[in-house]
């Protein structure tokens, strides 16, 4: 019964599609969107608002996928021979594309003008969304919750709002386009990026000795 | 009988707490019962036994294999069936579905073959009418009769099961018990419950466990007969008693330290239990 061939990893990612939270997932595109293409119904987009707007509604995409992690079945599917990491990194790969197509809609929606780099605002979304799924995997790796998303999209809500008041100024990631400080910023933001995925994947794997999944106490 | 399970000296500690302290034990085939309060550390042995939460110190082996090595809880994982106090399910999916998405999981591809095993469980729990039927339409029986199918497929020679009767009315119970008892034909299973009833009906061992450590190991007989000569019977509350509660016929049923000439009872397990329990609280009382 037990084999390993294209139809078993066909049946894997069928499988472990069926269990993305495309729910949560949707919203935050949904809502991403309409973030992004409400201000043209007032009328023309100010130049300096096509930013402001993408970073925000990158955010808001990002919300949904702090759920991309969330398994209600949890601690039915703990022990299974099929690895965490496996079923995790296919549901990011699943996402990806997902992703991609919904960033390019929402650069669509900003017309050319309110547009900034494109580049550079691409790598602040992929940082953030990178980071999004980075804490449901800490979350994940170091409780036993099986549905941390939404403590988790409360914490990342609360960061997005207070990191561009608090970060000091010579670190500040949130630069206008044209500021001096934009091409040391979108340094910043690379860093960002790795350091996610960096820690995204440190937080991948089973839990060893020293981070440990806690059983909740009195049990 | 040769062990199927054996732990040897298996510590975890949470914080300040000693989940698991020293636990060594041997299961053989057969259904084995896991009594103890609350924080004893029950759902931790089993979490531990099923590799869903590695421990500080000691080993086991679960049919031959070492966990402690990647390969060799690769190999545990695929002898083995769990069904967690709180098992969770993915709502939208239909009893087969959700059955079907663990076979995957446990590694069952050939999707026949994982079809047919997938039914066969489904109708081992007597699932098989409601089989296409979205998990959020069952009853909480039902769906904890999913999540030993869930734990049966892929036939696993050790079974791990926490409290899975809880919650269930008498009739439900009552239908879990065979269907344990089933399960317990030709494999380990090791049953952690509340319920002496439970290990008294199914069980041929019962392990006692009490602050992450194990009092007693031994058949239900042996744990009944720890209460032997100290269960009897008053008219009246007897002050010297462990416990004590007035019975549907008036008299009083006492537990602990009989008076002389008073009128013994017959123990069950569960005064068993609880004189293991409270032999040991004396003891560290008085350490």
């Amino acid at each position: 019964m037990r084999r390993s061939d294209g139809g078993a990893r066909g049946a894997l990612v069928v499988a472990v599609a069926r269990t993305v939270p495309w729910r949560a997932v949707g919203a935050g595109a949904v809502v991403g969107l309409l973030v992004v293409g409400l201000p043209r119904l007032s009328g023309p987009l100010a130049a300096w608002l096509g930013l402001p707007l993408l970073r925000a509604a990158a955010l808001v995409f990002a919300l949904g996928l702090t759920f991309l992690l969330d398994d209600p079945a949890r601690r039915l599917t703990t022990p299974v021979p099929t690895r965490r990491w496996v079923r995790s990194g296919l549901r990011v790969a699943l996402v990806a594309p997902v992703a991609a197509l919904w960033w390019t809609a929402a650069l669509a929606l900003v017309p050319a003008p309110a547009r900034p780099p494109i580049g550079a605002v691409t790598l602040e979304a992929a940082a953030t969304a990178v980071l999004a799924v980075a804490a449901a995997a800490v979350a994940v790796r170091c409780t036993d919750e099986p549905e941390p998303g939404p403590s988790v999209a409360a914490g990342f809500l609360t960061l997005g709002l207070l990191a561009p008041l608090l970060l000091p100024t010579r670190w500040n990631l949130f630069v206008a386009v044209g500021d001096p400080n934009w091409q040391a910023a979108h340094v910043g933001w690379a860093a960002v990026l790795a350091g996610a995925a960096l820690l995204g994947a440190a937080c991948t794997p089973e839990p060893t000795h020293s981070l440990r999944a806690r059983v909740a106490p009195g049990r | 009988m040769t062990a199927t399970v054996s732990a040897s000296g298996l510590h975890l500690r949470y914080g300040g707490t000693r989940a698991l302290d020293d636990v060594s034990l041997r299961l053989t085939p057969g259904v084995t019962g896991l009594l103890g309060p609350n924080g004893a550390g029950k759902t931790t042995l089993l979490r531990v036994l099923a590799t869903a939460v590695p421990a500080d110190r000691g080993s086991f082996t679960v049919l031959g294999h070492d966990p402690g090595s990647s390969r060799g809880r690769q190999e545990v994982r695929r002898s083995l069936g769990y069904l967690p106090q709180s098992p969770g399910f993915h709502p939208d999916f239909s009893a087969f579905e959700f059955v079907d998405y663990v076979a995957i999981l446990k590694e069952l591809t050939d999707r026949t073959a994982r079809h047919r095993e997938v039914r066969r469980v489904l109708e081992e729990v007597d699932l098989g009418d409601v089989r296409g039927q979205r998990i959020k339409r069952l009853s909480g029986g039902m769906r904890q009769r999913v999540a030993l199918a869930a734990a049966l497929v892929g036939d696993p020679g050790f079974l791990v099961l926490d409290e899975p009767t809880v919650g269930l009315d008498p009739e439900q119970r009552m239908r879990f018990r065979e269907l344990i008892a089933q399960a317990g034909e030709g494999r380990t299973v090791f049953l952690s419950t509340h319920q002496t009833e439970d290990v008294a009906m199914l069980c041929h061992r019962v392990l006692v466990m009490a602050r992450g450590r194990i009092l007693f190991e031994g058949t239900p007989a042996e744990l009944t007969a720890r209460a032997a000569g100290r269960v009897w019977t008053s008219t009246e509350r007897a002050p010297g008693a462990k416990a004590g509660w007035r019975t549907g016929t008036g008299s009083f049923r006492n537990v602990g330290d009989p008076p002389a000439g008073a009128d013994l009872l017959e123990p069950t397990l569960e005064d068993g239990y609880l004189l293991t329990l409270d032999d040991v609280d004396a003891e560290v009382a008085t350490a």
